[in-house]
């Protein structure tokens, strides 16, 4: 692995390369790796859209090097909810960073103008990106990928869209084809910096030190990848496949998580997509599984047989997002929906339940048309959703400013906190499982599903008998497990694979010699300085808010009880041994 | 000549995962990476879209093998290239001679990425994109 780190300086246009052996020796990469380079950077009561907020892109040692470490982890201060911003992404990104001869890049500062950065091997070219603002996300790539500049090899381009110029507190920024930082407003970050891109390639390579034992760890790793079936869903429905999963479940959002079933899901279920959408699917670089699905959608603008096709990527919480959580039973509205969404750059779960929640507002009469330039909401109007899009997009009125901040920011300022479905500030996922789910998005790290996989416990609940202080136990030991998997930095659907025997021998070939009692160590002390990065930013473990409306509604383990999310967040905390 | 080499047999099935280049990379020169790929898989746009795999499909009478200079480029009898590093003088007129780009060119060392036919490419392709095929084909999918 490499152990150079990357510090570019948008203000004054210069960067330096730093050697931190002893860094990487202790903080191996991904996540860990960013949390010790966020505290170095990052002043915790600092502006996040104000120029000392870092944004720190973190590989690990594994990335390029094996099957499905395809992940890169960013890391800064979130405009959305004010403290940790962390987020990860795919494409090829993660390939060209160790390409270009880096372990993580640091980007601090600000441009006066917008800027693209040319990046390879051996120097950072700031680009005038002037002719560039304003383009989409999507625009932005196909401008960009066209270009002739130094980089050797392989490229990867990192964008924001039009809602990141805007500073959306959720805008995402958006890698290669269609892969995202989709969380916690990234985009509006860099937005805040004046860059609109970034470009990065090299031909920096390592060799192979033990021939026979890498091929043995690779082999197994491919093998498991692609011939044992335990990543197969990824390819075949992908995520999608959850839809109707979760709906026999009675845990798939609908209207604003007014209930756990969608009476349409029959209607946008990964079956569907799958066989009537799907063109293909791709895969990010050096993963053999190939999960991201692209679906096309022909659309007739001229009655003389003139068509349009466009090719959207949809995966589970997409389809949440902007179908059930809408109530829109259409794919080719959901589709609609997304292109959009991708073309302006937004996070699209952010985006759905705060459009969700702009609806209930609506019908509820907490704001009316005066605010919304005429537009009449409620829930399963797609034309009327992108027509909503189009106002936040031309930022039309205070009330469509507003919505780019969010349903927390939104409820703060016309009131509905109840049904403002947002967790530490950071809207819900797909998922209206029970209390484990809700106790992950409160207290996760990042208040994201993917901190711990609350909604796999409150499942297993379904069969299995665990006593609710084993539920919070298994919520922390996952949330800890994956402070390791993001800093190795591996994609999470191939958890299955790298089982702690595959990550060990990987280490100790392209890391340094660790056991599993290191491992332990390692993932507590990364678990306890995001917590205390947090703290510093001001969130404190004892002031969560649970949103009422989730005290009223059924979900896949019944009624929710504020009162037991409280203990348990209790126990989560002492569980954390902060 | 009825030689074994590589063929393209799905282009439209390949998912860019690039494995057939890290493969490649690995096999001959133990290098972590895809730019010592003797092949390549690249986006392109266009009416048919999605990836284009360039590999050598070693021709009966090469164009490599006939425009290199010093003939430091020849061909085995089982159709594998060969380059003999020293007689190279780093012209690219191989790289440029070949229509198809099939011939890959190395950056680090201004030479050309013969390919062998071994086949890394094949065994370490999920979607069975390129085989080891007997027959003789005059195009590439």
């Amino acid at each position: 692995m490499w152990t150079k780190i990357l510090e570019i300086d948008l203000t004054h246009k210069n960067f330096r390369i730093l050697e931190e052996e002893e860094l990487f020796h202790q903080a191996m990469g991904g996540t860990a790796l960013a949390t010790h380079l966020l505290e170095r950077y990052a002043d915790p009561a600092g502006d996040p859209l104000g120029p000392d907020n870092p944004v720190i892109l973190a590989i690990g040692p594994f990335s390029n090097i094996l099957p499905i470490a395809t992940k890169t982890t960013a890391l800064f201060k979130s405009p959305h909810t004010g403290e940790l911003g962390e987020t990860h992404a795919g494409g090829r990104l993660a390939m060209a960073i160790y390409n270009a001869g880096f372990g993580a890049l640091v980007i601090r500062g600000a441009s006066s103008d917008p800027v693209v950065l040319d990046i390879d091997e051996n120097q950072v070219i700031f680009r005038s990106a002037r002719a560039l603002w304003g383009q989409s996300a999507s625009a932005t790539e196909r401008i960009l990928r066209a270009r002739d500049w130094a980089q050797p090899g392989k490229k990867s381009i990192l964008r924001i869209g039009p809602a990141g110029e805007r500073l959306s507190t959720y805008a995402c920024a958006t890698v290669d084809t269609q892969r995202h930082f989709g969380r916690l407003g990234l985009g509006a970050v860099l937005g805040s910096k004046k860059l609109k891109a970034l470009v990065i390639g090299g031909n920096r390579y390592q060799k192979i030190t033990d021939k026979k034992r890498f091929k043995g760890l690779y082999d197994g790793i491919y093998e498991a990848v692609v011939s044992s079936g335990v990543m197969r869903k990824y390819h075949d429905l992908g995520t999608a496949g959850n839809i109707l999963k979760l709906n026999q479940n009675l845990g798939l959002p609908t209207r604003n998580f007014n209930q756990p079933w969608f009476e349409g899901a029959d209607k946008i279920s990964g079956e569907v997509f799958g066989d009537r959408y799907l063109s293909r699917q791709i895969a990010c670089a050096h993963c053999q599984c190939g999960c991201i699905h692209l679906a096309t959608l022909r659309e007739q603008f001229h009655e003389e047989h003139g068509f349009k096709t466009f090719q959207v990527s949809y995966d589970f919480e997409l389809i949440y997002a902007l179908g059930s959580n809408l109530s829109i039973d259409s794919p080719d509205d959901i589709l609609r929906l997304l292109h959009k969404v991708e073309k302006e750059g937004w996070d699209a779960m952010s985006l759905g339940v705060t459009l969700a929640w702009a609806t209930e507002a609506f019908l509820g009469g907490l704001i009316d048309t005066t605010q919304t330039n005429g537009i009449i909401l409620h829930f399963g109007d797609a034309d009327t959703y992108l027509k909503v899009l189009d106002q936040m997009a031309r930022q039309t009125t205070d009330f469509y400013r507003d919505l780019e901040k969010g349903a927390a920011f939104c409820a703060a300022r016309y009131g509905g906190r109840d049904f403002a479905i947002t967790f530490g500030g950071n809207e819900g996922a797909g998922y209206m499982t029970g209390e484990n789910t809700f106790t992950d998005w409160l207290m996760g790290p990042r208040h994201s599903h993917l901190d711990g996989a609350g909604y796999a416990i409150d499942l297993e609940c379904l069969t299995t008998d665990l006593s609710l202080e084993e539920q919070v136990k298994k919520l922390v030991a996952e949330t800890r497990f994956r402070m390791l998997l993001n800093s190795l930095v591996i994609c999470l659907f191939a958890r299955s694979v790298y089982q702690e025997e595959v990550i060990l021998e990987g280490l100790n070939l392209l890391w340094r010699p660790c056991s599993s009692a290191d491992l332990e160590i390692f993932n507590q002390e990364t678990l306890q300085r995001k917590y205390t990065f947090k703290m510093k930013c001001g969130w404190q473990p004892n002031l969560i808010e649970v949103p009422e409306k989730l005290s009223r509604v059924i979900t896949s383990t019944g009624k929710v009880d504020p009162e037991s999310i409280k203990k348990r967040a209790a126990l989560y905390w002492r569980e954390v041994g902060l | 000549m009825m030689k074994k080499h590589l063929t393209v047999i799905a282009r439209d099935q390949c998912i860019g995962c690039l494995s057939c280049m890290f493969a490649c990379s690995r096999t001959w020169h133990e290098a972590l990476t895809t730019s010592k790929a003797a092949l390549k898989v690249r986006s392109y746009t266009g009416s048919e879209g999605n990836f284009s795999i360039r590999i050598c499909k070693a021709c009966l009478e090469p164009e490599c093998v006939a425009a290199c200079p010093t003939g430091a480029l020849s061909q085995k009898e089982n159709g594998a290239l060969q380059l003999e590093a020293k007689e190279c003088v780093s012209c690219k007129i191989c790289v440029e001679s070949c229509l198809i780009g099939g011939l890959a060119w190395d950056e680090e060392f201004s030479r050309p990425l013969p390919c062998f036919q071994c086949g890394a490419c094949v065994r370490y392709c999920p979607n069975q994109v390129i085989a080891m095929t007997r027959e003789e084909t005059d195009n590439v999918d």
